[in-house]
């Protein structure tokens, strides 16, 4: 078994970390969004004995930043939006900011498709903004949600949208290219869908074959659901528990359950990672249906994931949950990001049975 | 994946079967435990080399890798500790291990009594290994009165046959297998009544299932609860094909119109249930009960038997499972996410006038 070491970035976000997203094409750049107003930049510097994951650059920003996601391959730009209401694109070299559009309250979450390059931002005023960076002067198509986007994730053709009340939209990314550049009326979603988990959602994440995708929810649960509208793929989605403790008998027994605030995919084996604020990560694999491992607590909650291009490293995004109850909240300074080098077969599955 | 199923063993196999300290599992031998310790509990998570004990593992992190181990992974949240070595089922604390042996010895009862409350059976060993009397029911008396006028039509078109000189082909089997129906119109004692009280009952934990004397090996066993007479039944006979594997103990001349059907009641009375069973078992092969079908048996019973019944026996089957724990959201809010909480504290709020 190939060597699994975990290292810590240096000069971590020093205060809670919204998002974190390492780079479609170069898998050693890393962008993080913090809730102290700032996106960082780091590069994974491997080939040493350690491996080291350095800073690069800050951009700062004038509230909060929600997310963050990079841009057109080799473009050397990312998009951020956050607390002031605005998506930005941000030139990584030189650290230009352009706001892109306004929303009227914040953005939630902002996603690239460097496949139709656009990019659509989702915002707590209910509506999303589908921008077409091919023509960079058309203003961006709005389309109205029926709730509150709370987790926005993209594969290679579909858009998924969680919201309040448990609805999930999905939108065709064709059909959307295609209405972004007519101003017809606004599209329609290509599925909705009700979550088949009871409580609110956390976070969604696109399977990388663009065959489904998986959500979890504040209630310690996950589920995995396929795009196709058909009975039998319809059959196949299930949804199971996870990130939750035994309470001490003591305090009655039962379990602590713990929301699931991140999930991501492994780019290559298609098996999926989850983190919760039970401090813990936990690999998946979506065929077999089965839990592949877990890793070692973390000394805070998780509060977001992802794997690098070639699915040789998995960032860890920890701060202190907002959930864990903490009088006048504040996560300065046990803000970490964790990476980790992934051993050979560590995260491929084993196939289902 | 998962236990081999082989039956239900007695509790004394249960206890002798080695078990790992750290997560309570339990294994088929020592050598199966052992590499499931240095699989689970002490593989250095770094390099993925098999240590022998939690011991060794720090010792290993301290000098390889130049960390130091915290806890036992995989474990059970009081089983991390580093400061107990154990290898196999060595240095297992005394008291954990009478803990263990008593959770082993009650989950043992409390399995063995669910099964019962769902097959109605009677414990291993008492019958023989065998499991023919599943599903016996109380008869309410409205079914006693109808069974009673089943026999006396039975018997009333038996004298009328033997009268018109019919020949009477499977008269003697039938009551070769069950002497004492032949002598009264019921079969005696009852015997379905000890059976279906006790299920319900918490089996006393020690004792070993029902009293004998209520049970003497077959002789008593009401009609049509015997599998065995089964095969010895005459294949021929003027009944329709499948009629006979439905309603097994009727004798045939019933069906063939010379005498009245005294009513098959829509219920099937006693023997439905069980006659059921030896219709799906033969279905599925004929094969005889034993100990390894018992499981296909019991699913077979499940879904064989009458509504109230399978509600009864899955319920209680169920109970144990679906035991509803009072369990702790630690975010329960399920309209507003935490971030939008996060974002009207005072550090994080973002005010439009104070932009530019």
């Amino acid at each position: 078994m190939a060597p699994a070491t975990q290292f810590e970035v240096s000069q971590p976000p020093t205060d809670a970390i919204s998002a974190l997203v390492f780079s479609p094409d170069a898998p050693n750049r890393l962008l993080v969004s913090s809730w102290d107003k700032h996106v960082y930049l780091y590069e994974v510097v491997d080939g040493s004995e350690q491996p080291q994951a350095q800073l690069v650059n800050k951009y700062e920003h004038r509230a909060p930043v929600l997310d963050v996601c990079f841009g057109a391959p080799s473009s050397n730009e990312a998009f951020s939006g956050g607390l002031d209401r605005q998506v930005k694109r941000i030139d990584l070299s030189t650290g230009d900011q352009t706001v892109l559009s306004k929303h009227s309250d914040a953005v939630r979450c902002v996603v690239y498709s460097p496949e139709h390059s656009l990019l659509i931002s989702a915002s707590w005023d209910s509506t999303l903004h589908v921008h077409n960076l091919s023509s960079p002067q058309s203003s961006p198509l709005v389309i109205p949600l029926p709730g509150k986007p709370h987790a926005v994730s993209i594969s290679p053709s579909k858009l998924v949208v969680a919201m309040t009340a448990r609805l999930v939209h999905i939108y065709d990314l064709p059909a959307l290219l295609a209405s972004s550049s007519s101003s017809s009326s606004p599209p329609q979603p290509w599925q909705t869908r009700e979550s088949s988990l009871k409580f609110l959602t956390r976070a969604v994440a696109c399977m990388p074959n663009d065959a489904g995708y998986a959500t979890s929810s504040i209630e310690g649960r996950v589920a995995v659901e396929w795009f196709e509208d058909t009975p039998e793929s319809q059959a196949r989605k299930y949804a199971f528990k996870c990130h939750r403790q035994p309470a001490p008998e003591e305090e009655g027994g039962g379990d602590i359950v713990y929301p699931v605030n991140a999930l991501a995919f492994h780019p290559v084996y298609g098996t999926f990672a989850s983190g919760g604020g039970d401090a813990t990560v936990a690999l998946w694999d979506a065929e077999a249906k089965r839990r592949m491992r877990q890793y070692q607590k973390f000394p805070e909650g998780v509060a977001a994931l992802s794997f690098s291009a070639d699915g040789k490293y998995l960032a860890i995004g920890v701060c202190p949950g907002f959930e864990t109850g903490m009088e006048d909240y504040n996560g300065q300074g046990r803000a970490h990001v964790l990476i980790r080098e992934l051993g050979e077969t560590e995260a491929k599955g084993k196939g289902s049975k | 994946m998962g236990k081999k199923k082989r039956g239900h063993p007695d509790v004394e196999e249960l206890l002798e079967r080695p078990w790992c300290y750290y997560c309570e599992r339990d294994f088929e031998d020592l050598k199966l435990l052992i590499s499931h310790q240095k699989a689970k509990h002490f593989k250095c998570e770094r390099c993925g080399k098999r240590l022998n004990t939690a011991g060794g593992l720090s010792v290993h992190m301290n000098q390889v890798h130049k960390e130091s181990l915290s806890s036992v992974e995989n474990a059970l949240p009081n089983r991390q500790g580093l400061d107990i070595e154990i290898f196999g089922m060595e240095g297992v604390p005394e008291d954990v291990l009478q803990q263990h042996n008593q959770r082993i010895i009650q989950n043992f009862y409390t399995a063995q009594a669910e099964r019962q409350a769902a097959t109605g059976n009677p414990p291993r060993g008492n019958s023989g290994g065998q499991g023919p009397t599943k599903k016996i029911k109380i008869e309410t008396p409205e079914e006693l009165k109808k069974r009673l006028a089943e026999h006396r039509a039975k018997v009333a078109a038996q004298k009328a046959a033997a009268a018109n000189g019919t020949p009477l082909p499977v008269t003697a089997p039938a009551d070769g297998q069950s002497p004492s129906q032949g002598a009264s119109p019921f079969p005696p004692p009852q015997p379905g009544f000890p059976y279906s009280a006790t299920p319900v009952t918490p089996y006393p934990p020690g004792g070993q299932g029902y009293p004998a004397s209520t049970y003497p090996a077959g002789a008593s066993v009401p009609p049509g609860a015997s599998f065995g007479s089964l095969p010895a039944r005459p294949p021929g006979g003027a009944a329709p094909p499948g009629a006979p594997s439905a309603l097994p103990q009727r004798p045939p001349y019933a069906y063939n119109g010379s005498a009245p059907p005294a009513g098959f009641p829509a219920g099937g009375g006693v023997p439905s249930t069980v006659d059921e069973l030896v219709a799906s078992a033969a279905a599925t092969g004929g094969r005889v009960p034993g100990g390894d079908d018992i499981d296909q048996l019991i699913r077979l019973a499940e879904a064989g038997i009458k509504p109230a019944k399978t509600d009864d026996a899955t319920a209680a089957a169920s109970g144990g499972e679906k035991k509803k724990k009072g369990m702790r959201m630690v975010y329960d809010d399920t309209d507003v996410s935490p971030e939008e909480k996060m974002a009207l504290l005072p550090r994080y709020r973002w005010a439009e006038e104070t932009a530019a």
